[in-house]
């Protein structure tokens, strides 16, 4: 038990102590901090017709609560769902699969991490709910109570959940990170739409939200005297001008049977790692993968004559960028599966063949979002593959490499929004046309300067996740591609926006070339 | 071709130097780096490299201050990092002609360079198959191969003999040598046999300071006549190391044949005729 116990901490330690993991819990900082809008917000965050809670404990408890269940476990499945990844491409993993541990501990004790580490952003939203509840204070006296009890039987089964899933997933899916995310954000939305009635079916919402929002959907119907509230709204919603009315909300007793089942969906979690164990690769996944003796390069033992220096052909100098571009834009095409270009060829048919704004409005995020794993590598990659020695000693790898590396990824994206471009074009909508390539510039340079400061993928992965959700949700706010109506200035601040991160993306780089 | 490293300092934090005050003046031909880990060699060969910056001192190449201006030095390049990486879905070729591209290099004289020099490297048959399927030892000939494609005038190898068998070992330092004959070569090792039989010059370091410097004969002359060989008994080896530095041990029946270095020998012992590993060992443990 001692030495289990000891993994987790280790791992634990080893995924917390990163760069990236601190800006991630800055991130989270910032994003709690929005959670209860200042009194004076023009957005809202939990609001059930016109109607938002007075200020007091429970609302600050329940509503933190219930948001950070939901954004945390669809956010948070992309934070955790490399462990075992990691495990495989450290090498570590062969080691484990040396060792005395059973595939059950190895998976119990990566669901753990993936727990605690979410227990973590966890702590840090909740310690910010109490910061927000005495700065927004309406008065109202601190019950710590109030706080605990949501957070304890909506948010930490629900994440418990989640680190399972995110297991379960990575040994179902291995290294197809690309269907594990788009699967997992599938089935988040199907669980999203489940609308409980009674007390039974409240206890088969994994997030154990729904409890809450029908309670306060409830005491809002009473107040207006109404059957249907249909204007409950979860989420960021800007420009709410109008002013709230307030009702009291004072926490829920929540019914004996979803206790219970919060813990049973703890249990249902440990079975379900309990059965998949079995199925587990235990590192042995090349040989899972690969034919080795079709792939398998062999050691040819009979040698070839020697070099003789003097006899090579000289080559010549060639600073065109046009060699690396090649090379770019190979490692960018070869980078996922061959079949993910099937979906990018059907994407480009749906863009040239849907309604112009389903193509621009929804098919194109979509579409470029699945190229987030070409993308969030494009500045890192030679972190990742070890091979920042050779581009970092390269002639010139600021003006020539690094805008080589940002011209391949813009041309992709380009590329694949080529049949909408053309489209818009062809209907003279010069400014849509440049919206959508000044947002192919846009991304590009913000998975750059994201893989630059946090030195790794998945800052830049969950942010682009959060766009393209947003988007497909109708937030105008976070349109970088001019899919929604927008006033005259908006290209004006896109453009800027590029700018800055096309300035900070230069800057980053110089400065790691200055070692 | 002359490469001044004067004055060399790089400082991690108050009290820890990866290098310190670290001065050499490198010319044509081939200076073996030895030192054990940690002895900042690496970081030495990096700041040569124009991959990291000293935070004191400067680095002169042909009169060229490398550090205001550190495309020279990358225009004449060949380096070969200790521990390097590879795009694993490309194949050799298409890596080396990223590398060039990345270098400056190209015209039609690169595709000929590129596959005579993967012939020299016994990498021809394998040159169109993904890097990803390497063994380590090919992995390590790719890099050596992408230090070569520019026509190097300062080549620096950082531990280019990890994962090469004894044959690949061979047929290396005789590439070594051959690129001596035209230019600045660095060889850097804690395996002195790497070095020994090639190196012109001999450079050993230690705690990121430089101990000593010149040719294998000066070196070796500072502990002549110092270094013998005799036979103990296994329960006499922990008071024999307290009194002598051990250079090797070999077991024999019940006894142990201990090669060492001292200014007072054992009566029974044999003088023994010096060598670089000696040298260096001695050096390293006084220091």
């Amino acid at each position: 038990m001692k030495s289990f116990i000891k993994i987790i901490k280790l791992d634990y330690l080893q995924r917390t102590r990163s760069y990236s993991f601190l800006i991630t819990l800055c991130v989270s900082l910032a994003i709690a901090y929005t959670f209860v809008p200042e009194p004076n917000a023009t957005y809202s965050t939990i609001r059930i017709d016109d109607y938002v809670g007075y200020y007091n404990s429970a609302w600050f408890g329940y509503v933190t609560a219930i948001i950070t269940s939901i954004t945390l476990s669809l956010i948070g499945f992309f934070l955790i769902n490399s462990g075992i990844k990691t495990d495989i491409s450290t090498r570590v993993g062969q080691v484990v699969a040396a060792t005395s541990i059973s595939n059950f501990k190895y998976l119990f004790s990566k669901v753990l991490s993936n727990f605690l580490v979410l227990i973590t952003i966890i702590g840090i939203v909740f310690i910010m709910s109490i910061i927000l509840f005495f700065l927004y204070n309406d008065g109202f006296v601190f019950e710590p109570l109030q706080f605990i009890k949501p957070y304890i039987f909506i948010t930490i089964p629900s994440m418990f959940f989640i680190a399972v899933l995110a297991v379960v997933f990575e040994i179902v899916f291995g290294k197809y990170s690309v269907v594990q995310n788009c699967i997992f954000f599938f089935l988040f939305l199907g669980l999203m739409q489940f609308t409980p009635k009674n007390n039974f079916q409240y206890s088969l919402d994994i997030f154990g939200t729904k409890i809450v929002m029908n309670e306060l959907e409830n005491t809002v119907k009473k107040i207006i005297n109404i059957n249907s509230t249909e204007n409950l709204s979860i989420g960021y919603v800007l420009k709410n001008v109008k002013k709230a009315k307030k009702f009291h909300f004072n926490g829920i007793s929540f019914p004996t049977i979803y206790l219970l089942s919060r813990f049973i969906w703890i249990l249902i979690g440990v079975g379900i790692i309990a059965i998949i164990a079995p199925f587990f690769h235990r590192f042995n996944v090349k040989e899972k993968i690969t034919k080795p003796t079709k792939n398998k390069v062999s050691i040819v033992k009979e040698f070839s004559k020697e070099i003789e220096l003097i006899n090579i052909p000289k080559a010549s100098l060639n600073y065109s960028r046009f060699p690396l571009l090649k090379t770019e834009l190979l490692l960018l095409i070869r980078k996922d599966k061959k079949w993910m270009w099937i979906i990018n060829l059907i994407g480009m048919l749906l863009l040239t063949l849907l309604p112009l704004t389903i193509a621009h409005q929804m098919v194109l995020p979509i579409l470029w979002f699945l190229q987030v794993n070409r993308l969030s590598d494009i500045t890192t990659k030679e972190i990742t593959n070890n091979t920042h020695y050779f581009s970092f000693s390269s002639f010139k790898p600021l003006s020539r490499l690094l805008v080589t590396q940002l011209y391949s990824s813009i041309l992709l994206l380009l590329f694949l929004a080529s049949p909408l471009i053309i489209r818009l074009v062809i209907n003279t909508n010069f400014l849509l046309s440049f919206s959508v390539f000044l947002g192919g510039i846009f991304i590009v340079l913000l998975a750059s300067v994201l893989g630059m400061i946090s030195k790794g993928k998945k800052l830049f992965e969950v942010m682009f996740f959060m766009i393209t959700y947003a988007n497909i949700n109708g937030i105008v706010f976070v349109d970088y591609f001019g899919g929604f109506e927008h006033n005259q200035f908006y290209p004006v601040q896109l453009s800027i926006i590029t700018l800055i991160l096309g300035s900070a993306c230069f800057f980053i780089r110089n400065y790691q070339l200055k070692g | 071709m002359k490469l001044e490293i004067q004055n060399v300092s790089k400082k991690y934090n108050r009290n820890k130097y990866g290098l310190k005050d670290f001065s050499i003046t490198i010319e044509k031909g081939i200076l073996g780096l030895l030192g054990p880990n940690g002895a900042g060699k690496s970081t030495l060969l990096k700041m040569i490299a124009t991959v990291s910056k000293p935070t004191e001192g400067i680095i002169i190449l042909n009169k060229n201050n490398i550090l205001k201006d550190a495309n020279y030095m990358r225009k004449q390049l060949g380096f070969l990092p200790q521990d390097f990486g590879v795009y694993p879905n490309l194949n050799a070729v298409e890596f080396l002609e990223y590398m060039a591209a990345m270098k400056g290099i190209g015209g039609p004289n690169l595709k000929p360079r590129i596959n005579q020099i993967l012939e020299g490297l016994n990498l021809l048959d394998a040159a169109h198959k993904p890097i990803g399927s390497y063994s380590g030892g090919m992995k390590q000939r790719v890099g050596i191969a992408q230090a070569l494609l520019n026509n190097p005038k300062i080549v620096i190898f950082d531990e280019p003999t990890v994962g090469l068998d004894p044959e690949e070992r061979v047929r290396f330092r005789n590439l070594i040598s051959d690129l001596a004959n035209d230019c600045i070569v660095i060889l850097s090792s804690h395996i002195v046999s790497d070095i020994d039989t090639i190196a012109d010059k001999v450079a050993i370091m230690k705690n990121g300071t430089l101990i000593t410097h010149g040719n294998q004969e000066t070196i070796i002359k500072k502990i002549q006549g110092n270094v013998f060989k005799t036979s103990i008994d296994k329960t006499q080896l922990a008071d024999f190391k307290n009194r002598h530095i051990i250079v090797s041990t070999s077991r024999k029946n019940e006894k142990l044949n201990v090669r060492y270095i001292s200014s007072q020998p054992l009566e029974n012992s044999i003088k023994k005729e010096t060598n670089l590993e000696d040298a260096y060992l001695y050096l390293t443990k006084i220091n």
